[in-house]
């Protein structure tokens, strides 16, 4: 997909890896509640943890545990 | 004396409740807030002679109304008009939780900061310019710790200050909003010429209909109807105009003034080494050790609450090794030991001396045996109450709660569960009063109800007593008592994920667990305080609630079993109005082995609580110790594992049906619950039963 170009879903980030919030693909009241936690598009996330189960974020200096399914709708450029 | 009204607010995680119990010092009245399940707590305190009255708002990461907390937050301010609206903020991740101060200040105008955890921030090398800040923010900030009770004095001077109008601001907060203003101030205009929603302020709910808040739109219809479309217009000129969600918008704007104030205000000197809760959390949250460690502390710490209250599993393992003297005594010297010879010695004591004062017959049994032996069940929940409180509530304040949530998540999904789920089902193990009412704190609301009615499953501290008692009539080896009791907890996990998944595909019409989404926050020291008190609190809340209930049930029991179509009996239990309805049930336990009336009573009494199943074996046998009791009855082993099933799964007692009536909040549910338990325990026996004869145990 072209405007998916050098975008990879955030559930596919690997442990230690930085990246920045560009778009997120959830209904309309879960991207604001997403929104008010910190995860806005353009803030920089780091992914502490992502195995199996729920993957562990760090932005805006809280530490978030995300269910892969939403991680699979928030797309990250990689940095 | 001088009064005023002071609301406590802020996200989850920044310490409202230590600062709300530092504040008031405990002295709290608990409710819930108006026609909904959620706490509401309130307590007083008094500063320079003025009487400050303290609500603690439900913790919300925002006042946008998406959510029950979130909505009954706003309307507190909006409509009670606190003198002050106290705002906590976590001085270690201000960038994060200033987002709710910002929403206050754009709603409301006396505002005091609390920025807590101000130890912790000097500690990692966090410096704030709490001047500076003032100065943006236009109200004051006072740098506090909760925990340590440092600042509070200072918070309260601010507190009152503010409620005399001094040092507050004079108009709300204006946050830039892009390019978003000329249309904010062009619905303000509308509202003002209207005359509409007035009791909010006109910029805010100009800025909220922008955001699409749902509550305003519904008010809005409901005031006036003919605007709506006119605000439809105006919100799709400045979509296009701008060419961006306005929700998305706002959210950011206010972020980017946050970091506007963090950026001139914050100096953060980075720590090289990681922190402790960073390699901490390095094995909690590792997929395959995390829930290991996680179950691993959950277990010892039941293994203590256990011990403390009934002496298990100490007495078996001390039985084991040899020391069968020493066993009995921690038997003896356990909390509910304890509180069963008080009793006993205090309803001798009554009986003897209403005997030598001329009493006889009747009142003596009400008063001795039904009411003070009623009392006796009341008060044996307060322990068990109480420490599965204290460890909620300890292990919820550590931070250890969220991450074992995290690492079970995987396991629960496949059962249409999230990791959440994790929190009633450990709590059951505690009391399954504590273990529903607990449920409150799930975000998906189908979630909710779903724990609520299969966490009962869970055997709870008073099953566990009986399990034993028991477990102990059909066998005298420590291991095969271990293995009954390790058998009907681990089968109890496995219902409680099988009957969560098939109500939620049969009932709820669930396809997938809900999504976790989740806030980790840096582990801690539990506050002895908070935790304290959030145990007292909510034992006396359930007290209060279900104690006339139980004493109520505690007499009506008592009559049946000592009266008949003869009256009253004076101990001759064979003819009451009990055995009669034991009779009716019995070819009903007969099925699952247990053909005796008697067995039928005791699962009657065992509704009321489960302690009663072993008082009434005592009462009908005469025999004082309940292990005797079982064994004079002729309980065999076949019979023990069908008795073992039928109790820990069907109605754990008449206090959780109370609890679950004031959760579920919809009869059939409740209904549901119920025949589904009663069902899982007669199924369940009855095949161990059969099993068992077939392959020849009598």
């Amino acid at each position: 997909m072209d405007h998916n170009q050098g975008l990879v879903p955030l559930s596919i980030m690997r442990s230690g890896q930085r990246g920045r919030i560009i778009t997120l693909n959830v209904g309309r009241g879960q991207a604001r509640r997403l929104m008010e936690m910190g995860l806005l598009p353009g803030e920089i996330v780091d992914i502490l943890s992502n195995s199996a189960g729920p993957i562990i974020i760090r932005v805006r200096d809280v530490t978030l545990a995300l269910g892969r399914n939403i991680a699979s709708r928030i797309w990250i450029e990689a940095m | 004396m001088a009064k005023i009204l002071a609301a406590l607010a802020g996200t989850p995680n920044v310490g409202k409740s230590t600062l709300f119990n530092r504040i008031t010092g405990g002295d709290v009245h608990v409710a819930n807030w108006p026609g909904v399940t959620l706490q509401r707590a309130e307590g007083k305190t008094v500063h320079h002679g003025i009487e400050i009255n303290i609500v603690d708002l439900p913790g919300t990461y925002s006042l946008s109304a998406r959510d029950i907390g979130e909505r009954v937050a706003r309307d507190f301010i909006v409509r009670k008009k606190p003198d002050v609206l106290v705002v906590v903020v976590d001085a270690t991740s201000l960038k994060k939780s200033l987002y709710f101060a910002v929403m206050a200040l754009e709603l409301y105008t006396r505002v005091v900061i609390a920025l807590n955890m101000i130890d912790a921030a000097d500690k990692r090398g966090i410096h704030i310019d709490v001047d500076g800040m003032e100065a943006k923010l236009g109200v004051p900030i006072v740098p506090i710790s909760a925990l340590k009770g440092i600042g509070i004095g200072v918070l309260l001077d601010r507190t009152l200050d503010v409620a005399q109008g001094i040092k507050t601001r004079k108009e709300l907060l204006k946050v830039n909003y892009n390019g978003l203003e000329p249309y904010i101030y062009k619905i303000e205009k509308i509202l003002k010429n209207e005359n509409a929603l007035n009791h909010y302020p006109r910029i805010w709910t100009a800025i909220r209909l922008f955001e699409g808040d749902e509550v305003i739109v519904e008010e809005l219809r409901e005031e006036k109807p003919e605007l709506l479309p006119k605000i439809e217009a105006l919100k799709e000129k400045a979509r296009l105009e701008l060419g961006e969600d306005l929700g998305r918008l706002a959210i950011s704007s206010r972020y980017s003034f946050i970091d506007d104030i963090t950026k001139s205000s914050v100096i953060e000197v980075r720590l090289a080494a990681p922190s402790f809760s960073e390699k901490l959390d390095r094995l909690m949250l590792h997929p395959l050790l995390g829930p290991i460690i996680s179950a691993f502390v959950i277990l010892i710490t039941f293994f203590l609450i256990f011990a403390i209250n009934t002496g298990f599993p100490l007495n078996l393992l001390l039985e084991y090794a040899g020391y069968k003297e020493l066993a009995s005594l921690v038997e003896e010297y356990s909390l509910s030991g304890i509180l069963g010879s008080a009793f006993d010695l205090l309803s001798s004591g009554i009986k003897a001396w209403m005997t030598s004062i001329g009493y006889s017959g009747w009142t003596v049994g009400l008063l001795a045996d039904g009411i003070i032996d009623s009392l006796g069940t009341l008060i044996s929940f307060v322990p068990l109450l109480l420490l599965a409180y204290i460890f909620l509530g300890a292990m919820q304040d550590s931070g250890l709660f969220p991450r074992a949530a995290v690492s079970f998540d995987s396991l629960f999904r496949k059962f249409g569960l999230s990791g959440k789920a994790f929190f009633p089902a450990a709590l059951g193990m505690g009391c399954s009063v504590a273990a529903v009412t607990s449920t409150r704190a799930m975000d998906d609301d189908r979630e909710r109800r779903v724990t609520a009615m299969t966490s009962p499953l869970i055997p709870c501290q008073a099953r566990l007593l009986v399990l034993l008692t028991i477990a102990s009539a059909v066998s005298s080896d420590p291991l095969s008592q271990s293995a009954l009791t390790i058998f009907i907890y681990v089968l109890s996990f496995i219902l409680y994920l099988l009957t969560s998944n098939l109500l939620n595909k049969l009932v709820f019409k669930i396809e997938y667990a809900p999504d976790l989404l989740m806030e980790l926050p840096p582990y801690h020291r539990p506050s002895l305080r908070v935790v304290w008190w959030y145990a007292r609190s909510n034992t006396e809340h359930f007290l209060r609630k279900a104690g006339l209930l139980i004493l109520g049930l505690g007499i009506v029991t008592w009559f049946l079993l000592n009266f008949g179509s003869l009256g009253y009996l004076s101990g001759d239990i064979a003819n009451s109005f009990a055995a009669y309805i034991g009779n009716i049930l019995s070819p009903i336990t007969s099925l699952i082995g247990l053909p005796d009336w008697r067995y039928a009573l005791a699962f009657e009494v065992g509704f009321v609580a489960k302690e009663g199943l072993l008082i009434t074996f005592s009462s009908v046998t005469g025999v004082s110790d309940p292990v005797e009791a079982l064994r004079v009855i002729g309980l065999t082993p076949l019979k023990g594992v069908s008795m073992a099933l039928a109790m820990s799964y069907y109605v754990p007692c008449m206090a959780t049906v109370a609890a679950l009536i004031t959760e579920l909040r919809v009869g059939r549910y409740v209904l549901l619950t119920i025949l589904m338990e009663l069902m899982i325990a007669f199924v369940l026996a009855a095949t161990a039963y059969w099993t068992g004869l077939m392959l020849g145990f009598t």
